[in-house]
């Protein structure tokens, strides 16, 4: 699985998200599920499947399922 | 009308030299043009009908205009959720009448006997229900869950009395610079509003969050002091492993909105510390305007899970459970923790104040009423006072739960599972923290989650806060009923 095939995963899963949802596009807010709790969730199961530890400002910055693929790849995870 | 202004709640509650500042844009108002602007706002209201205002408040600086202006006009001001779902907006307005609803979307179709504004909607007709109390200054929603919401009715007197309180207790000065944090429509996010506006301090809003950029942006930017939060918003700090030497003005945090582990309580006390700066749990309730204890920091590491001593004005009793049911229909009697009489006895929290509600409204005929409890609030809250008289909560004397801050009527959960998740066998729900665990009987893990997922729906609460869980039998009482003290054991 690619980088990106597992980050979605992760969202699905974390925010329960529904199939009719463009997972890729999505921003923090966008959906309901996606708020401040939703956030931890993420980051949780974010740190979880990549085994990454993200500190205070990967937290913060990690505002689009876009942004939190690049930060993944920075960090070093593979893309495939 | 404008000769009646001298005396308006507004006065009192916005120091001349406070100052309102809107991240966003820097955009600076000063406490004298914050009264000029909502007097200003006042006069454009003089034609409504008689009755209170519905404001749907944002966290914005166009909200707390609207809002000082319904003061400035001496009308009652409702300040709601601006996500309050379209069908109980409908219902509180057929219930309150009130003279106008400012900020209503204009996506949403006026009810009857309204007229869509450019601002909201105004009431047509003059109303036939009586005036409301002159007394009566602020309604705000009892953050109920299901049902059908009713208002807490706070007179202006109550408002400035626990403001001036909360300046006491924290020491707040014209130097302090607080976030909005919190709703506006929520008491403790308002009351961070008063306390901060009536001490001639600065409050900077933004609609920014604690997980968001441009929030942290505006605390160096604009120097932030302080910051309040309800327990959810310190476990996600601790999670981002929230450091204030990097935010060297940021001295000061404070945490009410239910009880957040002794652990985190701990934890940030020596966070803020080990820079000189100071945590406070603070324990209110919105019926009393809301806040009521104060534990300050120099006296927390010897009370950890302590509320606090009464804010200035304020005492607690403890009225002995007695016979009275306790969580869960069991029978108790006052129970001792102390080997003297009297020590340490667990009962009901019951606050006297002059920041106490002058009670309830569920229609408009009731906003007329005058003061129903003078100064005696019973919090429904049960807890004990040690020899210090420190607070201690234990537990709630009916079945109400929070989840992530929000009061959640335990019964309302139970209620929803039997009609709206679909889940046919026996269920029960126990409060536990900051979020409520609901027992399946029979459910498989499937089924867990779809429950979750549908009263996180109804109540309009994240998912995350209801932890769903099979259980073969629920354990029962030799009475037949659930035994939710075994399940709350269980949690």
């Amino acid at each position: 699985m690619t980088l990106v095939e597992r980050l979605r995963g992760v969202f699905v899963q974390a925010l329960d998200l529904g199939q009719d949802v463009e997972v890729e596009k999505l921003e923090y807010r966008g959906v309901d599920a996606w708020d401040s709790v939703g956030h931890m969730t993420l980051v949780a199961a974010v740190e979880d499947e990549f085994d990454v530890q993200l500190d205070t400002d990967q937290v913060i910055d990690m505002s689009s399922f876009k942004v939190a693929a690049d930060m993944l790849k920075n960090l070093g995870v593979p893309e495939h | 009308m404008t000769a009646l202004r001298t005396d308006t709640v507004l006065a009192d509650l916005v120091h001349p030299g406070s100052a309102l500042v809107d991240a966003a844009t820097g955009t600076t108002w000063s406490g004298a043009d914050l009264v000029s602007r909502a007097e200003r706002f006042a006069d454009g209201l003089v034609n409504l009908g008689p009755g209170p205002l519905f404001l749907l408040a944002g966290v914005d600086t166009a909200s707390i205009e609207r809002y000082l202006g319904g003061l400035a006009a001496r009308r009652p001001v409702a300040l709601l959720d601006p996500a309050t779902p379209p069908a109980t907006l409908v219902d509180l307005v057929g219930r309150f009448q009130p003279a106008a609803v400012l900020g209503a979307s204009t996506r949403q179709p006026a009810p009857e006997g309204y007229l869509p504004t450019a601002d909201g909607w105004r009431r047509l007709t003059s109303g036939e229900t009586p005036p409301p109390h002159p007394d009566l200054t602020l309604l705000l929603g009892t953050s109920g869950s299901t049902g059908s919401p009713k208002f807490v009715r706070l007179s202006g007197r109550a408002v400035l009395a626990n403001a001036r309180s909360v300046i006491e207790s924290l020491g707040i000065t014209a130097a302090e610079i607080a976030p909005t944090c919190l709703p506006l429509h929520y008491s403790y996010g308002l009351s961070v509003l008063h306390s901060h506006l009536a001490a001639g301090a600065t409050v900077v809003v933004t609609g920014h969050g604690v997980l968001e950029r441009p929030f942290w942006t505006a605390v160096d930017r604009y120097g932030i002091t302080s910051l309040s939060g309800v327990p959810y918003h310190y476990e996600m700090l601790r999670r981002l492993r929230f450091d204030p030497a990097s935010h060297p003005s940021l001295r000061t945090v404070t945490q009410a909105g239910g009880r957040l582990r002794d652990e985190l309580v701990t934890f940030f006390h020596r966070t803020m510390a080990a820079v000189g700066g100071r945590m406070f749990v603070m324990y209110g309730q919105t019926e009393a305007a809301p806040r009521m204890a104060c534990l300050p920091a120099e006296e927390l590491p010897a009370r950890v899970g302590s509320v606090g001593r009464p804010v200035p004005g304020g005492t607690f009793t403890i009225r002995p459970l007695a016979d009275q049911e306790t969580a869960g229909g069991a029978p108790a009697s006052a129970r001792a923790w102390g080997a003297t009489a009297g020590a340490k006895v667990e009962g009901e929290v019951v606050y006297q104040g002059p920041n106490v509600m002058m009670g309830y409204a569920e229609s408009a005929a009731e906003l007329s009423s005058g003061d129903g409890l003078g100064g005696v609030l019973a919090t429904g809250d049960l807890g004990y006072l040690d020899e210090e008289g420190f607070l201690f909560l234990t537990g709630r004397l009916s079945r109400i739960g929070k989840v992530f801050g929000n009061r959640v009527n335990l019964d309302d959960v139970e209620r929803l599972l039997r009609g709206r998740t679909g889940h046919v066998g026996p269920g029960a729900a126990v409060a536990d923290g900051d979020r409520v665990v609901v027992f399946l009987e029979g459910g498989t893990s499937e089924a867990c989650r779809s429950v979750a997922r549908t009263l996180a729906a109804e109540l309009r609460l994240h998912a995350s806060g209801f932890d769903v869980r099979p259980v073969d039998r629920l354990p029962l009482l030799p009475s037949g009923k659930t035994d939710y003290r075994t399940l709350e054991a269980g949690t």
